[in-house]
């Protein structure tokens, strides 16, 4: 289980640190709060678990900072600075592992970074993770992967990953009712299920075969999902990163996404999500039970200087500051403006 | 003026007149009295009018129709929802009906319900108000508005937008 993460001078921050919650944590705060570099630094920490790949690399390759000079993903200061990310990771539900990545900003290679921490015993504990980025990338499938590793190409590493996940052979043995019922779910949602030909998806369904080029970008979502629970990337013990979940998928089909990843949750997935949708908060502030582990952050810029902060809590009420709704109520403050004028000020 | 009413004290500080509507009282000259539904506040201004509805609930996902668990769940919170929203709109009715036969609907008349709910909540509750009140010039064979605006508000909004008019919770 993943614990917590720190930051020291690195991209967005200046100094932070989050705790995780065991289940759901929902990452809000307005753009260029670091939501999406909080993901990918868990991320990265976790798939190199797998990939055995150096954790500087992996960092390297999801940031992909110009030129791929790591030393830029230090946060500017004008002058000479080091910075720092630390992910920390019970095991086994009692030791903690903690790896670190140390760097300056004058770090221009990889191997010159310091990774520190207990990374043997990191390595050795096994976790699964998928990383779900805003833009969909399976339509674009067929041959991505062999072009990333053949060229140099200018795609953060997330996207062929999530590609390698998806498809990932289905895991020996029939899938437990569990994750059946979430299958069927998601195939009532879409109206098929996903198959994969000559390394092309389809979404198979009585109507016939329909290629994913063809299908509406948020069923694409779906399928993909589908794709990951079915071959047993998400099982009890693995990590899942979804970067704004609500992009292209209408806010109808936002209910059945957050009852899958409640339900995930409680099967032992450990969830992070970015978001900017008023409707996914909400929908797991009303399907969640009190039993399942939810924590809102909410990064936002205070102090003097203008630094990313977080404020983190169990109840979506809570939520301070809240960007989201703070938007509705900027909304409401220009109607009553519009529509009253003075009256009462 | 300050004034009480349901567990919350307004100051209108400009205001003509600051009454609450459904009196009980008897021996007030604002005494009610009739078996029509009544918003809690009046407040009279120069050239304006502004009724006060207010609606505090604790479990505020009650009403939230929008998402649910199932469909029966969504069928009961519809009909919260739909419960509150008709209970707003047929108090602000019978007020203007009261106020009507008053001859006291000659000036615009602004409509404010304080709940609290979250701000995008208050928005779809404001919504579906403006749309069913209705507001404004809503028949072309009206020549006459019943209601020139309505918000939804919840109370650091009212705060917000309404310094004139400061609001705080009272009593338990």
């Amino acid at each position: 289980m993943l614990e917590k993460i720190k930051f020291e001078r690195f991209t967005a921050f200046e100094k932070l640190e989050v705790l995780f919650s065991p289940g759901i944590n929902i990452f809000i705060g307005e753009n260029g709060t670091g939501k999406t570099h909080i993901l990918k630094s868990i991320y990265a920490a976790c798939d190199i678990v797998k990939s055995k790949e150096n954790f500087a690399n992996k960092i390297n390759n999801i940031f992909y900072p110009s030129e791929k000079q790591i030393g830029r993903l230090v946060k500017r200061s004008g002058v000479s600075s080091k910075g720092f990310v630390e992910i920390s990771r019970k095991i086994d539900g009692e030791r903690r592992a903690t790896l670190r990545l140390s760097l300056s900003n004058h770090t221009t290679k990889v191997d010159k970074a310091i990774v520190t921490g207990a990374t043997k015993y990191w390595r050795e504990a096994p976790i699964d993770a998928a990383y779900i980025p805003v833009k969909d990338m399976m339509a674009n499938a067929p041959g991505f992967r062999s072009l990333y590793d053949e060229r140099e190409i200018h795609f953060e590493e997330i996207y062929v990953d999530i590609i390698r996940k998806a498809f990932l052979p289905l895991l020996k043995g029939p899938p437990d009712r569990s994750r059946r019922q979430l299958l069927e779910t998601l195939q009532e949602a879409m109206d098929g299920k996903v198959v994969i030909k000559n390394e092309e998806f389809f979404l198979r369904s009585k109507g016939g075969e329909l290629e994913f080029t063809l299908l509406a970008e948020g069923f694409r979502k779906l399928g993909l999902l589908w794709l990951l629970i079915q071959n047993g990337t998400l099982l009890n013990g693995s990590a899942l990163f979804w970067d704004e979940p609500e992009t292209n998928l209408n806010p109808k089909l936002m209910k059945t996404i957050v009852g899958i990843l409640l339900e995930l949750q409680r099967q032992g997935v450990q969830i992070f999500i970015a978001t900017h949708d008023y409707i996914v908060l909400k929908e797991f502030d009303l399907q969640s039970l009190k039993t399942d582990n939810i924590l809102f952050h909410s990064l936002y810029r205070g102090g003097k200087s203008g630094d990313v902060l977080v404020s983190t809590t169990e109840n979506y009420l809570n939520i301070n500051p809240n960007v989201i709704d703070d938007t509705f109520g900027n909304i409401v403050d220009r109607e009553i403006e519009k529509a009253m004028g003075g009256l009462g000020k | 003026m300050i004034i009480q009413a349901d567990g919350y004290q307004f100051d209108f500080t400009d205001a003509v007149d600051v009454f609450v509507f459904d009196e009980k009282d008897k021996s007030k000259p604002t005494y009610h009295g009739l078996p029509m539904k009544g918003v809690d506040i009046v407040a009279v201004f120069e050239r304006q009018y502004v009724f006060v509805e207010i609606k505090d609930y604790d479990d505020i996902c009650l009403y939230d129709e929008s998402k649910n668990a199932c469909e029966e769940e969504r069928k009961r919170k519809h009909d919260h929802f739909k419960w509150l929203k008709n209970y707003l709109k047929y108090k602000f009715r019978d007020t203007f009906l009261f106020r009507y036969a008053e001859q006291k609907t000659e000036f615009p008349i602004h409509y404010i319900c304080l709940l609290s709910f979250d701000n995008a909540l208050n928005a779809i509750m404001n919504k579906n108000l403006v749309i069913e009140l209705p507001v404004g010039l809503a028949s072309c064979r009206w020549k006459q508005e019943i209601a020139t605006s309505c918000h939804v508000v919840n109370l650091e909004k009212w705060n917000q937008n309404f310094p004139g008019w400061p609001a705080i919770k009272i009593g338990g």
